[in-house]
């Protein structure tokens, strides 16, 4: 399931990051500092981890924390599939 | 009596010393801080033989040391140049060589990112991160060097006018390369003015700057925060993303007076949560830069009852030039909000066609005279000429007015309706964007035959950028190699989200590209 998640978030990073002219981003390269999210892109990735995954994500969830990297998006939104789980 | 910017500065600092006057990052100057390390910045830069009119560059993210900068310059006699540190070091390297920038207050990772054979004006830099040594082949002190010059009063015997340059910003131009819009201390003096007696910033005021500081949105957070003795607070980075963070940095700072591009506050309006902050400090919201959607604006004076709001309106070239106070009656039946009248110190008229001025009801092009009038491009008198042209319903004496290139409507009521362009800039994001530009950055890969760039209306954000790209035969082109070409050239909002490939273009029976066409078929 991680590996699902992170691959996911990985494709979509990967567009977003190539509309934004760079080739490759690492999993725990800082997306904010790269560019790759910016206003548009972030609501464009809300929905997308929505619509993929199934989750609801609060306004107050979009913040630096849960969306700086590849690797905090994935276990940002593994951590709200366990929840929804339970 | 102040008529230079830097002049506001002395004389707060003269009256409120210990007041904060500009935080950023977790760090803040006090009025004295301010004024004493700008002392020291521009007796810097004389020693290092800046003189008047000298131009230079701002190449860092925003901080304390921006503000310093700017008015360090100013009191060396110099004219800033804010250079934007996300755009592409290629365009960075033209700015620099365009105007020809002597020095650069940087840091030294930003230095390493451009090409040295290819900022040769540089002669020296000052650099604001606190490594030591240079670590560069560009002459630099440190920071921590301005300690050894002259705090107490700034160097002297300048003989500075209103008339002398104060800053240079860069905007999109439609010809492929951005164009230098010089502002004049009399040109930055006449909107701080204007502001001050209309807004009436206390110094218990705290304004936000959520603007870079290449665009002119900033002259208003700085130097009416300046002139008041209020404090400018820059807008963290991670709160410019993501609104949420933003409406508690506006909430826990106590932000009393805000100014920004309407998207930015869309986004805020959507996904702020702006019911859960406490913003009882806000008093003022002014915005500017492209249309507020009147859906949005009427949510927002749901969620702010008590909140002053003004849309503004203006060119870089004439900074703001008209206003209009958000009258909250009105607000349910009214279909857009007006760009309002004249500043103080300013006339507008809008004339159509054939050089008559508009009645009521009727379309033009809107003309602005007066002192906040751009001196021109720099370095470019063909374009300055175009645009900034001597008026000629008067002929007793020499006068310029600046033609915007906007299209508006006179209403009855005496205010004017913003409807369009002459020509091809739009407003995306608030960004002004000349979509030549942009498909000049695109004719530049060699695959590439013919080009159009077009704007895709989108409520949120004004504008989206999408590039109908048709390749020389055979060749194979995609859209993400297409967007990191761009990448190299032009600033990241300015890339086309959207890529379309065709055969050839639609033409007009003239050879033009059909532009009428293409947008309609998006």
């Amino acid at each position: 399931m991680m590996e699902e998640i992170k691959d996911k978030v990985r494709e979509f990073v990967l567009d977003a990051a190539q509309r934004k002219g760079l080739d490759s981003v690492t999993d725990d390269e800082s997306l904010t500092e790269n560019g790759v999210i910016d206003s548009l892109a972030i609501f464009r990735l809300v929905s997308f981890l929505e619509d993929n995954f199934g989750v609801r994500i609060a306004d107050e969830e979009i913040v630096n924390e849960n969306f700086r990297s590849v690797s905090a998006i994935e276990s940002f939104v593994a951590d709200k599939l366990r929840k929804k789980v339970k | 009596m102040a008529y230079l910017l830097h002049q506001l500065l002395s004389k707060s600092a003269s009256k409120y010393p210990d007041n904060t006057a500009v935080w950023a990052r977790g760090q803040s100057l006090t009025y004295r801080e301010l004024d004493e390390r700008s002392n020291q910045l521009a007796h810097l830069l004389r020693e290092h033989g800046i003189r008047k009119g000298d131009r230079v560059g701002m190449y860092f993210p925003k901080a304390v040391e921006s503000v310093v900068s700017m008015f360090g310059v100013l009191k060396a006699g110099g004219v800033y140049v804010p250079l934007d540190p996300q755009q592409p070091a290629q365009r960075i390297q033209y700015i620099i060589d365009n105007c020809g920038i002597k020095a650069l207050v940087t840091t030294r990772e930003k230095l390493q990112g451009l090409d040295s054979a290819a900022i040769k004006t540089v002669e020296f830099c000052v650099f604001t991160d606190r490594m030591n040594g240079t670590g560069t082949a560009t002459p630099g002190s440190s920071w921590k060097d301005l300690a050894g010059f002259p705090a107490a009063s700034a160097p002297d015997g300048l003989q500075s006018t209103t008339l002398d340059l104060a800053y240079i910003l860069y905007t999109s131009g439609s010809t492929g390369r951005p164009k230098g819009v010089m502002l004049s201390h009399q040109n930055a003096m006449t909107f701080v003015d204007w502001c001050a007696d209309t807004f009436q910033i206390q110094p218990e005021d705290r304004l936000s700057n959520h603007a870079p500081l290449h665009f002119d949105l900033s002259v208003f957070d700085v130097y009416n925060a300046i002139e008041a003795g209020a404090a400018v607070y820059m807008v963290p980075e991670d709160a410019m993303l993501f609104p949420a963070t933003l409406a508690k940095f506006m909430a826990g700072q106590s932000i009393s007076v805000w100014y920004s591009v309407p998207s930015a506050l869309v986004h805020l309006i959507l996904h702020g949560n702006l019911t859960s902050q406490n913003l009882e400090r806000l008093r003022l919201m002014l915005f500017a830069g492209e249309i507020f959607p009147i859906k949005y604006l009427r949510q927002l004076t749901e969620l702010l009852p008590k909140v002053e709001l003004y849309n503004l309106y203006g060119p870089t070239e004439t900074n703001v030039c008209t206003y209009y106070r958000v009258d909250r009656a009105k607000l349910p039946s009214m279909e857009k909000i007006p760009i309002g009248r004249a500043c103080a110190n300013t006339e507008v008229f809008a004339v159509d066609d054939r050089d008559q001025f508009i009645l009521p009801g009727q379309t033009g092009e809107l003309y602005v005279r007066g002192p906040s009038v751009t001196c021109g491009y720099w370095g470019d008198p063909e374009k300055t000429h175009k645009m900034v042209v001597p008026n000629r319903f008067q002929s007793n004496y020499e006068e310029k007015m600046y033609r915007t290139g906007d299209l508006v409507i006179l209403r009855e009521d005496g205010d004017y309706d913003f409807v369009g362009r002459r020509d091809s800039q739009i407003k995306s994001r608030g960004y002004r964007i000349e979509l030549g530009e942009i498909e000049a950055a695109l004719l530049s890969h060699p695959a590439v035959k013919e080009v159009a760039v077009v704007a895709v209306p989108d409520e949120e954000v004004s504008n989206r950028i999408k590039a109908i790209v048709a390749p020389h035969n055979g060749a194979a082109l995609t859209a993400s190699h297409l967007q990191q070409h761009c990448a190299q050239r032009v600033p990241r909002y300015m890339i086309p989200e959207l890529i379309e490939f065709r055969e050839s273009l639609p033409k007009t029976t003239t050879g033009k590209l059909d532009r009428v066409l293409l947008a309609s078929s998006r």
